[in-house]
């Protein structure tokens, strides 16, 4: 990759939704405005994700057994809890504090991504 | 929350994206085309500890990262309840005040508790969530004292919040109306918070032998206090119809008891807690909490509630002159009265194209005219409803005034609503209004030869033969904007706008539109008198109509006169403070705020003070040289300035004593005297405080008359030597600057004159 194709390949994510991790787990999901160098991305309208605390993952598990032995199915060993989300608009996430970059799509996005790479 | 649809996938792009940005080169950037550099300033920086109030510190660990450790369900003595109580009560008022709710009660762990995540019910909005059951009440000191204080506080807020973000106000200056994706229960009816609050309050009057006399009524009197302010938010706008503000002069009754036990509380810090900033939607960097202290919130929820009271007092309709002192006075009290009060005030002024509730806007403007240039006019009366006949000129007199209110009516109304903003905005939105005005005055014109042919005006015929026409219409106009120009040159002074240098030339201006203005109602009451003449004949027949009309037309009389006087009264003040000034420029005793090598001129200073007066037609604006030679008194001599200065100190002091004798509001003169009301006092206050002005300035001219005497005693002709007088000219709001829109200087003899 060449810095012609490089500029172009990153030119091609502006304006897409990406999912960017952080090293502290929270992932901070927004539309790609923005990078350097150095990695440094600009999100903005974006929103911050964090895991559930391990008190609301308990109160969760709670509820799910009563509801279980209320209609008396068999305890799953998975449960799902929410990810805590708020909106904190503009920001910039700091490429060192990176740990992975999603890129959010709808699979005919994907099927056209996929198509004009064969070409 | 975000809206995403179903069927989105991740796709890892970590790798290419990291090799694809490794290939650029130092300081080059992919960006959006749309998106500037000036805007990547404002992007909070994530993992820094001042940008990103998700950060966790060192040694924070995920489980505490949104977590406290206090327990919302724990046990709480009473006197802890009365310091949760108070200290949310300090962060209440510091959010009415103008701080964000996060950073004040959306600190509080009980508030939290109440709000998020959003209550479908009301039952659900309880401190348990969302572990322990709905209906606990036990400890009911916490469950139904405290959460009745809790819900009751936040329903003040959204009435509140629901008043203050309907009207005009300056985000972030005047208050912050950011909710950070909250809601303040306003999905609620206030009535479950009310019964909540009733129950509380029941429950606490019959705990009589189990909890100590003094906590007990202090919690009760502030679940009183809570329940009365609520009761007064909700029910604000009713007084347009009961004339009552029973719930904050209620309010205000329970204020002493929660002031003295105060003491009492027991204050429970670990309840407040800045972490609930990593819950909050918000685009703004961490911040403090705001601390004020408890006496300080007192102060101002009982200036709230006081002014609240008094806002009754602007209710009693008499007339549009009446209508603008009394909005005046009540608005200028100092510490302004807050946001919440002056939205209030624009609500009752004008809402739903009615004034004070009672008057339709057309009436209010109707009333107006006929105040000031039309009493008793045909014009006025005209109404397309009785005429019909589109050829008669009564139907085509009321189709021109039809249009003139359309025109008219706003703008007018908004001089009243602009004394509700700040103090600073009030200044900058006559600045932008004025324009308008003039722009409004040439279309008057146009409106008023109109009608002067349909209505068959008389000429008035002057001293010299020349016949001239009334021009109602832009007479009215003309004297609304000379108001404007009046009240942008004052409000300089009470905002410190103006340097010390510039202050001869701004009393030279002031007293230059004043007199401008007198000559304009004299004007304006030319006209009346010979309508007042004509009518006499009419009188002799002892018509009803014609008594009526005598009446209206010196009803009329009298308010110009009131006017002049007060006009009079301004610019005397001001002819006599701008020669003082001339003087104290003169002798180079006026202390200064540029430097000599400044890049400021007195040309480039005028420049800048008559930037919103540029645009205007009438009055022209004066040329530099004229405004100069005039400014400085060029050609008189100290002794003339002196005398000058004199002269009007003392018409001065007895225009501003005549003004007082004459009351605030214009009245019929066989009218009842009806009781002195809370804003009248203040209006009083007021011309008092500028008497003491013209007190200090004639103080002020002695001093100086005394030094020239003796400088000109000692110094045979050796005028080089300084006068030993020292002169400071206090800032508005200090004590000694009696009057804010009156810069008076003081002045001091230094000791003996040094001669070698």
């Amino acid at each position: 990759m060449n810095e012609n194709q490089a500029v172009q390949y990153l030119e091609s994510m502006i304006g897409q939704t990406l999912r960017i991790h952080a090293t502290d787990t929270r992932i901070f999901v927004g539309n790609f405005k923005c990078t350097d160098a150095a990695r440094n991305i600009i999100l903005g309208q974006t929103y911050e994700y964090r895991f559930p605390t391990p008190s609301a993952v308990h109160d969760a598990a709670v509820e799910t057994e009563k509801q279980e032995s209320e209609s008396s199915r068999v305890a799953s060993p998975n449960l799902k809890v929410n990810m805590t989300s708020r909106f904190i608009g503009l920001v910039v996430v700091p490429g060192q504090h990176i740990t992975k970059i999603e890129l959010e799509e709808t699979p005919q996005q994907i099927r056209v991504r996929e198509a004009l790479r064969k070409q | 929350m975000r809206v995403v649809s179903q069927t989105v996938v991740p796709c890892d792009i970590t790798d290419e994206f990291t090799k694809a940005a490794s290939k650029l080169r130092t300081g080059q950037l992919v960006k959006d085309e749309y998106f500037t550099l000036f805007e990547a300033v404002g992007a909070l920086e994530i993992m820094d500890s001042k940008m990103d109030s998700g950060y966790l510190g060192p040694g924070e660990n995920h489980a505490q990262a949104l977590e406290d450790d206090y327990d919302t369900m724990r046990e709480l003595a009473p006197e802890e309840v009365v310091g949760i109580m108070d200290e949310l009560l300090c962060h209440e008022m510091a959010w009415h005040i103008g701080h964000p709710l996060s950073q004040t009660l959306f600190t509080s762990l009980y508030l939290d508790k109440l709000l998020w995540p959003v209550p479908n019910t009301f039952e659900e909005a309880h401190f348990g969530r969302p572990r322990n059951a709905m209906n606990q009440e036990s400890p009911a000191i916490v469950h139904l004292v405290l959460r009745a204080y809790c819900l009751g506080l936040v329903k003040c807020c959204d009435f509140v919040h629901a008043r203050v973000s309907g009207e005009y106000f300056y985000e972030e200056e005047d208050f912050v109306t950011q909710l950070y994706n909250r809601s303040l229960l306003s999905q609620f009816d206030q009535q479950p918070f009310i019964q909540l609050l009733d129950r509380a309050i029941m429950w606490i009057e019959d705990r009589n032998n189990q909890l100590d006399d003094k906590i007990r009524e202090a919690i009760q009197c502030r679940l009183v206090m809570r329940r009365d302010l609520l009761l007064g938010f909700e029910q604000d706008m009713e007084i347009l119809e009961t004339r009552m503000s029973a719930h904050f002069t209620s309010c205000v009754s329970q204020l002493p008891a929660l002031a003295k036990s105060i003491s009492l509380g027991k204050s429970v810090p670990e309840s407040f807690s800045l972490k609930i900033q990593r819950k909050l939607a918000s685009t703004v960097p961490p911040r403090p909490m705001v601390k004020i202290s408890p006496e300080d919130a007192l102060a101002h929820l009982k200036r709230l509630c006081q002014d609240a009271v008094d806002v009754l007092d602007i209710l009693n309709y008499r007339g549009p002159h009446n209508l603008k002192v009394a909005i005046w006075s009540l608005l200028s009290r100092k510490p302004q009265p807050s946001v919440y009060i002056r939205s209030l005030v624009q609500s009752v002024i004008v809402n739903n194209m009615t004034v004070l509730g009672v008057v339709p806007v057309k009436q209010f403007l109707y009333d107006e005219l006929a105040e000031i240039v039309l009493p008793a006019s045909a014009l006025l009366r005209a109404n397309t409803d009785e005429i019909e006949m589109p050829s008669d000129p009564r139907f085509q007199i009321a189709q021109h005034m039809d249009a003139f209110v359309k025109r008219f009516a706003q703008p007018f109304v908004d001089t009243f609503r602009s004394a509700c903003l700040n103090r600073c905005r009030i200044r900058r939105t006559v600045c932008h209004t004025i324009v308008d005005w003039d722009n409004l005055q040439m279309e008057a014109e146009d409106l008023d030869e109109q009608l002067r042919t349909l209505n068959n005006e008389p000429p008035l015929v002057l001293q010299n033969g020349d016949t001239t026409y009334s021009y109602p219409l832009s007479s009215w106009t003309y004297h609304q904007k000379l108001n404007q120009f009046r009240l942008i040159i004052q409000m300089g002074f009470e905002l410190s706008i103006y340097s010390p240098e510039e202050l001869p030339g701004m009393y030279w201006y002031l007293s230059h539109i004043c007199s401008t203005h007198l000559g304009h109602i004299d004007r304006i009451r030319t006209f009346t008198v010979s309508t007042a003449k004509r009518n006499l004949a009419s009188l002799a027949g002892e018509k009803l109509e014609a008594l009526e009309r005598h009446a209206a037309l010196q009803k009329s009389l009298r308010l110009l006169e009131r006017l002049t006087t007060q006009l009079v009264a301004v610019d005397a003040l001001a002819i006599s403070l701008h020669a003082l000034y001339v003087l104290l420029v003169r002798h180079e005793l006026l202390p200064l705020a540029s430097s000599a090598q400044a890049y400021s001129s007195e040309r480039l200073r005028y420049e800048l003070r008559m930037k919103p007066f540029i645009p205007i037609t009438l009055p022209e604006l004066v040329p530099f040289e004229e405004y100069r030679r005039e400014a400085m008194l060029e050609g008189d001599s100290d002794e003339v300035v002196l005398e000058r200065a004199t002269k009007a100190i003392s018409e001065a002091r007895k225009a501003w004593e005549t003004t007082l004798n004459d009351g605030a509001f214009a009245r019929d003169p066989d009218g009842q005297s009806d009781q002195t009301t809370a804003i009248e006092e203040d209006w009083k206050r007021d011309v008092k405080d500028i008497m003491r002005a013209c007190i200090g300035a004639s103080i002020a001219i002695g001093t100086v008359k005394k030094a020239l005497a003796a400088h000109k005693g000692t110094n045979n002709g050796k005028d080089m030597e300084r006068l030993n007088l020292r002169v400071s000219i206090a800032e508005p709001g200090s004590k000694s600057r009696w009057h804010d829109w009156w810069a008076v200087p003081q002045i001091l003899q230094t000791g003996t004159e040094l001669t070698t």
